[in-house]
């Protein structure tokens, strides 16, 4: 660090003694011998000087004043969650509660049938997977699987001999046979 | 015998209203001048400095003892002032006016006319030079110049490097001096 230029980029932090000790040395010994580098810092110290003149407040701050107003808000939240407290309380009585009790079942009953009264409404995007739709078809049975996203549909005969395995009592095979 | 702060902190996070009351009585005076220097209103700096205390009440459970007691409260209280500051937008006259009746208080004692009328002058530039700067220009000079803080403890309390508050340090004396370059 040996250019003036360097030297002013760091007089504000040598004169906060925040440099290391070899570079702040570096520092000192320059300004020892550069008048204009001195100037500088003289100009420094004077506007730090003049800042503190004006920043640092003639009197002190009352603690009682300032405390008064810190509890005063304190003691406003206190009466405030006490208050939320006090109407929750006010609430929870026996006939409230007996009174919640259905009113809780009923919305359940509501929130869980929505969907008989109203296909789709809970559901949050198409549905992705197979569907099947089956119709009798002359005894046979037909099925349908589509897949939305791929768009493929796969067309599925098939003979139900549900009602024959039950009738012979065979359970050894089972699902449709092609 | 009297307690730490982090033993005060302990009690306060306890529901302790009065070790808080310790606490606020500690550093009420060093919080109410960086708040002052920052908003130049007394008015302002009582509001802001009440609710400084006020929310670190509030919020006395996360304070972890990371770092000190007054590194957080700085931190709450530069916080609010900032944000006052950028919500009020007061009047500049305002602020001269209030600055000077300040300094008038602060220097009744009679001396030399003709450097009265210079330094009157210096003090209007210069409450009008830092008026210029920005919230994070005028914060690293008051935590500096009033409390005398160090870099790293500045950069905790505004949260960013020691490097940074090097930068803003230089920037916002070398602003404070080009408009001053008459005076000193």
């Amino acid at each position: 660090m040996n250019s003036c230029a360097e030297i002013k980029e760091s007089l504000s932090a040598w004169m906060d003694g925040e440099l290391p000790t070899d570079k702040a040395e570096a520092m000192r010994l320059h300004i020892a011998s550069c008048a204009a580098c001195a100037v500088e810092q003289r100009k420094l110290e004077r506007l730090d000087a003049a800042l503190k003149s004006v920043l640092v407040p003639a009197e002190s701050v009352g603690f009682d004043p300032l405390w008064r107003g810190v509890r005063a808000r304190i003691e406003e939240r206190r009466s405030r969650s006490a208050d939320w407290i006090e109407w929750f309380r006010s609430r929870l009585t026996v006939p409230s509660l007996a009174w919640a009790v259905p009113i809780i079942i009923l919305a359940l009953i509501g929130l869980f049938s929505v969907d008989g009264f109203w296909p789709g409404a809970r559901r949050a995007q198409p549905n992705n997977f197979a569907s099947v739709e089956s119709i009798d078809a002359y005894g046979r049975d037909v099925a349908l699987l589509r897949e939305d996203e791929t768009k493929t549909t796969v067309i599925w005969l098939f003979q139900n001999q549900e009602g024959e395995d039950e009738a012979s009592g065979d359970n050894a095979q089972k699902g449709p046979t092609f | 015998m009297e307690l730490t702060d982090s033993e005060l902190v302990q009690k306060s996070q306890a529901g302790d209203v009065d070790s808080f009351q310790q606490l606020v009585s500690r550093y009420h005076q060093k919080v109410f001048t960086v708040i002052l220097g920052l908003l130049r209103n007394r008015e302002d700096a009582m509001e802001v400095a009440q609710e400084t205390f006020f929310r670190a009440y509030r919020k006395i459970n996360s304070f972890q003892g990371g770092s000190s007691f007054y590194t957080w409260i700085y931190r709450i209280a530069v916080n609010i002032a900032i944000d006052f500051q950028r919500r009020q937008k007061r009047n500049p006259l305002d602020f001269r006016e209030t600055m000077d009746q300040a300094f008038e208080e602060q220097n009744e004692v009679a001396r030399d006319p003709f450097s009265d009328v210079h330094d009157k002058e210096l003090r209007s530039k210069l409450i009008s030079a830092i008026n210029d700067l920005t919230p994070e220009h005028k914060a690293v000079i008051v935590l500096r110049t009033v409390e005398g803080l160090s870099y790293k403890d500045i950069g905790e309390i505004l949260g960013c490097s020691e490097g940074t508050v090097m930068s803003r340090l230089h920037y916002a004396r070398k602003k404070l001096q080009e408009k001053l370059s008459a005076f000193l």
